[in-house]
């Protein structure tokens, strides 16, 4: 009974059952006065209902309702959610400790993200041989499931768990701005994923992730599945946003001016600047959808006056930026591993800085490219593609920087290393192949073709999980107090960068030849080298299996790592591995900037009461 | 490691290296066909801009892997603890850099109006085309003919006005080989311009998400010469 | 906008200086406002676009526009509400506890009618939201824009509460302040809404 009464999972999953019951009781009251009621709206209401409920079980709302009531701060109770070290259940609590919610956004992510990958391979299966194996309706699902899925990863792997974990950290901050928020916005993510999980059971949705009405608002109930959870994820990332932004403008520690921040910390200023102003474009987008499918609005109804264009342009208007917020988390890993492993300064860290600024607002002006056919007023095309090639210009910036700091350097080949290396080849690839859908006369052959899925999946994949482990790598020993196996690292990363590009590099020659996106089959003539990817992109999968084994044998048992096994210079590394629970003993003071390598410089940081390392 | 050789004769050597393999590329790309059919004027402009691009994109991909490659052997630490020197930046090299890169997008961006440009022509037309697009199949119909088909009949050489309508989703009429895509969308009328230049058969595709039925929704065009398209005409009037 | 604040650091207890507080919790509120600015954003958009996009508006025949004369009352009450937060702002800047309830309670109850008089004007308008294009946007604006209204009284009823309770002083007001940006913000959203959705 102990554990019903106390905050936790357990209240938690109770809490967000009777929430999902009280919500669809209330709309069967509703009903019974007379309303037309569909499934959607009983599902809509009851998943409203179970993430109050889910989150009042935590406990998440107890320290905000003792403030409106009036009650005093339970300050033992504050104390207790900050979680206490070795404590391995604060991982499943209302925990407010940044570094704790950091690691469970990166074991949530990861694990979403094997599981999205695995769809991608029962995909590759149908596509491996003309002809159809699943139904059709199987197909369109999975297929709108793995993007999805893959998005919120995208979306929230680095940010959310490199990102929380770090950035505290680097700025030599005890903790975010509002831990409480950003616990808050970590478990926000729970519901999301079981609801956008179980949508096949409530009949799937066929329209990709990016949900285009008319068919949305003709597709199953799987897609207020979709919806909602996107939904959800939006409202946890813009809280979430605000947290980060509030902590890189008025937490950092004496000494840390703007240009001594680690570029890590301004790659994520800038992306959660994006996330803050973009977010609720698309979330009002996806409530329009869901109010002309539940409460017959006519947004994107041509018959009553609506057009599905507008969709289109609040959509991507958000979408667009959207990449920006997967990619420039990564180009802020990369630029952050590159001096550690050159032993050189980064270069041209104040280009690196304006460019990642020039990004976030270029992003804002080309989301029509994705439009380019879609029927929109003509005269919209030349200026996107203006803006578009414009925006490769502060891109090439992290190549110039990057290449900058290695050249004359003295590297050296650590797997983060390596990583760093695969990106710097993935993802010009992908910028290159941008050239040839930003200029519309190659796009409008190329659009809605395979040449846009590898282009994609050569920028997320090629930047931000080239950057996602690189970051994992660099930081294990960090967030674990354990070193991984460079050896079985080496191989993972070769496994893997080898298969993508085998599954990946094809599928360029496959949407020049005209093979669409989106479809289960395909004409014979492509069949061989569509057998070439399905087999390449199991090996992908198996990859992962490498890094599994390293990453949890490490963890449980690996070597002991020191507090700075890299002998880096960024604050992070000047407390033990893990760092003690309040971070730093004292407020560092810092007088240098974080890549001073190759000079004599003092340390970076002098720490009245110097923190022990193990 | 190899601290004998001056950072400049690196640059000479890394910048020797990047020159010959982008000539070497430039030559094996230029004169290459992207696109396996060209069949229209549309596609011509379009594999003509592939063809530009590419080769751009040859010194752009070879300064980048040169770079690297080069920097991974021979900047590889010599299995001690010297460190790599103390630069920070380069005032002229950044200015230099950001100068050229916006140079070259704007002159991509500037080739790529004209092209656009090219494609889109003037409203003049020969022949009108209405494409309707429907869960899951393609209807052809010529208002100036009265004419109705299932499968798209066009005469070469003449520049046909295609407008594209759906009545239930967003569908995108697609020809690869004439080079054209365009959506259908509920609500208004699309619209583009195609010059067939090659008789013969081409695939039709729907290229938008339109639900279950999307793979399936495919359809032909048979480009055929004006006498032979007069002939199809009339029969087709002939039918009831 | 950068400031070189300690770093949370007060202590291990991990009492904060209230004024460092109070600038953080302030630039959250303005920081989140910024993007409930884009959420009312997209709805515009798709109302200008829509209103564009029709032959004529309203659209279809038997639909009218609200009359203006009490939307426009119901504006001005709106309106002297945000009078009335900043001058309880004020009052409590100067530690004028009574005068500031005062205040707060003018602003709810403005607030409170405000809605009263919105759903009184949505009962007798003739459309719902299910009326073509012109029922959409207007119900999607005025609904959202209704929902942070009421959201706003229940952050001033909590506030209220609090002042009863006496823990709402000179020195510490911090929530007033974040409420009240948020309640201006609320005011300029429906005045841009009756311009354009009523009146223009």
């Amino acid at each position: 009974m102990e554990r019903w009464r106390r905050p936790g999972l357990a209240r938690a999953v109770l809490g967000g059952v009777v929430g999902f019951a009280v919500g669809v009781l209330l709309l069967l009251g509703a009903g019974q006065l007379g309303a037309e009621l569909k499934p959607g709206h009983l599902l809509a209401l009851g998943y409203i209902g179970l993430v109050l409920g889910w989150l009042a079980g935590l406990g998440a709302f107890r320290f905000w309702l003792a403030w409106a009531l009036g009650r005093p701060a339970d300050r033992a109770d504050e104390a207790a959610a900050h979680g206490r070290a070795g404590d391995w259940t604060r991982y499943f609590r209302f925990t407010t400790d940044h570094k704790v919610i950091g690691l469970q956004y990166l074991v949530t992510f990861i694990a979403l993200f094997l599981l999205a990958g695995s769809l991608a391979m029962v995909m590759r299966l149908e596509l491996a041989q003309p002809g159809q194996l699943f139904d059709r309706d199987t197909y369109n699902t999975i297929m709108s499931t793995h993007g999805t899925l893959m998005i919120f990863v995208a979306l929230n792997a680095i940010v959310g768990g490199l990102g929380n974990y770090f950035v505290p950290l680097m700025i030599g901050a005890r903790d975010m701005a509002f831990p409480r928020v950003n616990a808050l916005s970590y478990w926000l993510v729970p519901p999301a994923l079981l609801l956008i999980l179980a949508n096949p059971l409530l009949g799937g949705y066929d329209t990709g992730w990016t949900g285009y009405p008319p068919l949305s608002e003709q597709a199953n109930l799987g897609e207020e599945a979709f919806l909602l959870a996107f939904i959800t994820l939006g409202v946890s990332s813009i809280i979430s946003a605000v947290n980060f932004l509030v902590t890189v403008s008025r937490l950092r520690t004496a000494g840390m001016s703007p240009m001594r921040l680690p570029i890590f910390v301004w790659s994520l200023a800038v992306t959660t600047a994006i996330v803050l102003i973009a977010t609720s474009v698309v979330a009002s987008a996806l409530t329009m959808v869901l109010f002309d499918r539940l409460l017959g609005t006519a947004f994107f109804r041509p018959s009553q006056g609506g057009d599905p264009i507008l969709y289109q342009h609040l959509f991507w208007f958000y979408s667009h930026p959207a990449v920006y917020v997967m990619a420039v988390p990564a180009f802020g890993a990369i630029l952050e591993v590159v001096p550690v492993f050159a032993r050189k300064p980064l270069f041209a860290y104040r280009l690196a800085v304006l460019s990642f600024l020039g990004i976030g607002l270029l992003s804002f002006m080309v989301w029509a490219h994705h439009m380019f056919v879609s029927g929109m007023a003509e005269f919209f095309h030349i200026p996107i593609m203006i803006t578009t090639e414009l925006i490769s210009v502060p891109t090439g910036i992290v190549f110039f920087s990057a290449i900058g700091t290695i050249w004359l350097g003295r590297i050296r080949f650590a797997t983060p290393m390596l990583w760093v290396f695969g990106f710097l080849w993935s993802f010009l690839i992908g910028g290159i192949t941008g050239v040839y859908l930003a200029d519309v006369p190659t796009d409008l052959a190329l659009t809605d073709t395979y040449f846009v899925v590898a282009h994609f999946h050569y920028t997320i994949v090629g930047g931000m999980i080239f950057g996602l482990f690189a970051g994992i790598y660099y930081w294990f020993p960090k967030f674990t107090g354990r070193l991984m196996d460079e050896r079985l690292g080496r191989l993972h990363f070769w496994w893997f960068t080898l298969a993508f590009n085998a599954a990946f590099l094809p599928m360029f020659w496959l949407g020049i030849q005209g093979m669409r996106r989106r479809v289960a089959d395909y004409p014979a003539e492509l069949g061989a080298v569509n057998l070439w990817v399905s087999i390449a992109a199991f090996m992908i999968g198996l990859s992962m299996l490498v890094f599994l084994y390293n990453a949890i044998r490490s963890w449980a048992r690996g070597p002991v790592a020191a507090a700075n096994p890299w002998r880096a210079r960024t604050l992070e590394w000047q407390v033990s591995s893990p760092p003690p629970v309040e971070n730093f003993e004292h407020p560092p003071v810092v007088e240098s900037g974080p890549y001073e390598y190759g000079a004599p410089v003092s340390a970076p940081a002098i720490q009245p009461s110097p923190a022990t390392g193990h | 490691m190899e601290s004998n050789v001056s950072p400049r004769r690196h640059l000479g050597i890394a910048i020797a290296i990047w020159a010959v393999l982008s000539v070497v590329g430039i030559v094996a790309v230029a004169g290459m066909q992207a696109l396996p059919i060209v069949a229209s004027k549309e596609a011509r402009v379009v594999n003509g801009a592939f063809v530009v691009l590419t080769v751009v994109s040859v010194p752009v991909l070879m300064f980048v892997v040169v770079a690297i490659a080069y920097s991974a052997i021979r900047f590889r630490a010599g299995g001690d603890d010297v460190e790599g020197p103390a630069i920070h930046g380069h005032g002229a090299l950044e200015v230099g850099w950001v100068v050229v890169t916006l140079a070259m997008v704007l002159g991509l961006a500037a080739f790529g109006t004209i092209g656009l440009l090219e494609i889109r022509g003037d409203q003049r037309a020969d022949l009108e085309v209405r494409a309707s697009a429907t869960q899951w199949a393609w209807a052809f119909d010529y208002p100036d003919l009265g004419v109705r088909s299932k499968e798209l009949i066009l005469p070469v050489g003449e520049r046909i006005h295609v407008t594209i309508v759906s009545d239930d989703v967003v569908h995108s009429f697609s020809v690869p080989a004439f080079g054209i895509k365009q959506d259908a969308v509920p609500g208004r009328v699309t619209q583009l311009y195609v010059t067939p230049t090659a008789t013969g058969t081409y695939g039709v595709q729907c290229a938008e998400l339109c639900g279950l039925g999307h793979t399936k929704m495919v359809t032909g065009v048979t480009v055929m010469e004006t006498a032979e398209f007069e002939t199809w005409v009339t029969q087709q009037r002939q039918q009831p | 906008m950068f400031e070189h604040g300690a770093s949370g650091a007060g202590g291990h207890a991990g009492e904060l200086d209230p004024a460092v507080e109070r600038q953080r919790v302030l630039l959250g509120v303005r920081l989140f406002i910024l993007s409930e600015v884009m959420l009312f954003g997209s709805f515009f958009a798709a109302y200008f676009v829509l209103r564009a996009e029709a032959p004529a508006w309203p659209p279809v025949a038997g639909l009218a526009r609200p009359e203006l004369p009490l939307v426009g009352f119901n504006t001005l009450l709106l309106i002297s509400s945000s009078f009335t937060m900043q001058w309880a702002v004020t009052r409590i800047g100067r530690g004028d506890v009574a005068r500031f309830r005062r205040g707060l309670l003018a602003t709810l109850v403005l607030g409170a009618v405000f809605l009263g008089i919105q759903a009184w004007e949505f009962a007798h308008n003739g459309f719902g939201i299910a009326d073509g294009v012109f029922g959409s946007t207007f119900y999607a604006l005025t609904g959202f824009h209704g929902a942070h209204v009421l959201g706003g009284l229940l952050l001033m009823a909590v506030v209220a509460n609090r002042a009863r309770l006496g823990l709402v002083s000179r020195e510490h007001h911090t929530a007033v302040e974040g409420v009240s940006l948020y309640w201006h913000f609320v005011d300029v959203v429906w005045v841009t809404l009756f311009l354009t959705v009523y009146v223009l």
